[in-house]
């Protein structure tokens, strides 16, 4: 274990205690250190598992010797780790919206690059098989030209009143519907088709939330000519589960994809991908990758183990292509502030 | 092994009522509807029990109580089945955390219970939530979740795939060697662990001294969601003492990717204790009974 990587990880919540295990699963990777405000958690965290407990970034990045760090805080809060991280010369994976303005993002996206250092952010669905299998199916040209995409997520997470409290309540902290889901739709446009040039009509819509919008809608245009829609909606009790589902048009065929399954609909066929003309189905069982040790789900043990093996690599002199880097999260913000803008605009216009 | 005796070779799931398909949305939605009425999900059941089933697993969700009910309710009819609950329900908490983040998703959890429960005096009598035991909080909750199931006959108490699983990447044993002797003790039932990690699971309970706990995880000849991989599982199964740690195997059909003859078949020849599976039409039901022979290969 001793050329282990060693890794910490600020913020202990959902997504940092699910890292922490699937990390520290990895042959040559370890957790050696977690900061996190609560009390209630370090105490536990401290008791029942190996790692030393910080009440926050600066104890950790003090009390460790640390080769990579985990962010993940709300966005808010992630400007002044990632400067401490960049200091400390630490490699670093950052959970999705990564910052609030796409200013910032930049900034570290060009000062990570530089220094040498691995960084990517935890837009998950990027390692997920059913869309990394579309993507794949779309450059390889088997619809043909893409003309016409729609994006959309719909989860049960607000189905009443949240009140005031916690971080997701204002957009200050990286709260609402735009930074934590229609993040992941933008993100899934950017991944297949690359990301729009303007947006337009967009409409950010309150069903429960106080201050930050619940549900999201927009169009979105490319000088290519290329167009497509969002539609995001974390307010539907209907859906059991968060889904994303994906749809691309294009001049030789039609791609529908969600986490499960791709339905593809072609002009003619394509023998070498095993695929007719007409209607074809593929489901998750078709394509599926098999992951040394599994929590919650194959693409989040596939993202991490791509951040450790990218960090091995750099060290070892060797850097390797991340799939989802500072760089590509900050083109999701960009977007992102376009639509607070044209929300805004909009939400005038209702007002006049 | 447990006082209470073998577990059974096969075991009749939940998954079926809950509107859970992986492969399809509109079907699963098809389910749900059909089985929003008690009625019908006891209808199954009973042809369940007509093909010769006896043990039942059920996963702690809003239905389960309801379901327990039942049974309980026609003990001439029902009281010879024995329980497989699977705790704890996941979505319940995962909605708290939504509403109230981790911490105050805790506090809802410590304080549900009332000021006259256990937790409640504890609170009371000044232990800070910081200083809380956790083992003695887990075996609060898992009291709390096996409520339901009072006056049944629980043969193993599983514990869900995303805590197992979450907690093996921690590698520590303590909250393992807790969990199970509470269930030991408390229930007189085997301790269960679900997980997608088979091969990894079992070797650390090896490390770790735990021995006499049912593994359940999906085997099927495809290799889905089986970590790392199929031949590990195969390697691990054919040198698994059975006795020491009875394996379960859910997930046999990979979500409808193998038929159920080829799926069985494969279970069949290895050394694999006992079965899960879920089907909602007699026919399916029959069938998949018909396919699963009494005794599984021995290592």
């Amino acid at each position: 274990m001793n050329n282990s990587l060693k890794l910490g990880i600020v913020g202990a919540g959902r997504m940092g205690i699910t890292h922490f295990s699937i990390a520290n699963a990895h042959e040559h990777a370890e957790v050696t250190g977690v900061a996190d405000p609560s009390r209630l958690i370090t105490t536990m965290l401290g008791k029942y598992t190996k790692v030393s407990t910080y009440k926050d970034y600066k104890g950790l990045l003090k009390g460790e010797q640390l080769d990579g760090v985990l962010v993940c805080t709300p966005p808010a809060l992630n400007p002044e780790i990632l400067d401490a991280a960049l200091e400390a010369k630490l490699h670093a994976f950052v959970e999705k919206p990564f910052m609030l303005s796409a200013g910032d993002g930049e900034r570290f996206a060009r000062a990570f690059d530089a220094a040498g250092l691995v960084n990517q952010v935890g837009y998950v669905n990027r390692w997920n098989d059913m869309f990394t299998k579309a993507k794949s199916f779309i450059e390889h040209g088997l619809i043909g030209r893409p003309l016409r995409f729609r994006s959309e997520m719909f989860s049960p997470t607000i189905i009443r009143d949240p009140g005031d409290a916690g971080w997701r309540s204002t957009h200050a902290n990286g709260g609402g519907a735009v930074y934590e889901m229609a993040s992941h739709a933008l993100d899934l446009i950017n991944y297949m088709l690359g990301a729009p040039d303007r947006v337009g009509g967009t409409s950010l819509t309150k069903v429960w939330s106080k201050q930050v919008e619940d549900v999201v809608s927009s169009s979105l245009f490319y000088e290519s000519g290329l167009a497509g829609t969002i539609y995001v909606n974390w307010s539907d009790a209907s859906f059991r589960k968060p889904t994303n589902k994906f749809e691309v048009f294009g001049s030789e065929g039609k791609i529908q994809v969600d986490q499960h399954g791709i339905k593809i609909f072609l002009t003619r066929a394509h023998e070498a991908h095993g695929l007719k003309e007409g209607w074809n189905q593929l489901y998750i069982t078709d394509v599926f990758s098999s992951v040394p040790f599994y929590v919650r789900g194959i693409e989040y043990t596939a993202q991490m183990f791509d951040f450790i093996d990218a960090v091995r690599a750099a060290k070892a002199g060797e850097p390797a292509p991340v799939r989802c880097t500072f760089a590509d999260a900050s083109a999701n913000l960009r977007v992102i502030e376009q639509l607070f803008a044209d929300g805004a605009a909009n939400a005038q216009g209702d007002a006049a | 092994m447990s006082a209470n005796g073998p577990i059974d070779r096969i075991v009749f799931g939940d998954n079926q009522f809950f509107g859970i398909n992986h492969m399809s949305q509109d079907k699963a939605q098809e389910r749900a509807e059909r089985f929003a009425k008690l009625d019908n999900v006891m209808a199954v059941y009973d042809h369940a029990i007509e093909a010769g089933i006896e043990g039942i697993m059920l996963n702690s969700n809003d239905r389960a109580k309801g379901i327990c009910d039942r049974f309980r309710a026609d003990p001439d009819k029902y009281g010879h089945l024995r329980w497989y609950p699977s705790i704890p329900y996941p979505h319940k908490y995962a909605s708290m955390v939504n509403d109230r983040g981790m911490v105050g998703a805790v506090q809802e959890i410590l304080f549900a219970q009332g000021a006259k429960s256990a937790l409640g005096k504890m609170l009371k009598g000044g232990m800070a939530v910081a200083t809380l035991d956790a083992v003695k909080l887990m075996k609060m909750l898992v009291d709390q979740e096996m409520e339901i199931y009072h006056d049944l006959d629980v043969r193993v108490v599983f514990l869900q795939n995303v805590i197992v699983d979450l907690m093996l990447g921690y590698d520590v044993a303590e909250p393992f060697k807790a969990y199970c002797e509470h269930i030991r003790k408390k229930y007189g039932a085997y301790p269960g662990l679900i997980t997608q990690n088979l091969p990894f699971l079992r070797a650390k309970l090896i490390e770790w001294g735990i021995e006499d706990v049912v593994i359940c995880a999906s085997i099927n000849k495809i290799g889905y969601l089986m970590s790392p991989g199929v031949e590990e599982y195969e390697q691990v199964l054919a040198e698994n003492d059975g006795t020491k740690y009875p394996v379960m195997a859910m997930s046999t059909l990979a979500s409808g990717a193998v038929p159920p003859a080829e799926a069985y078949e494969y279970i069949n020849r290895h050394n694999i204790q006992s079965v899960v599976f879920g089907a909602s039409s007699p026919g399916n039901i029959r069938q998949s009974v018909s396919l699963i022979e009494p005794e599984g290969a021995s290592a």
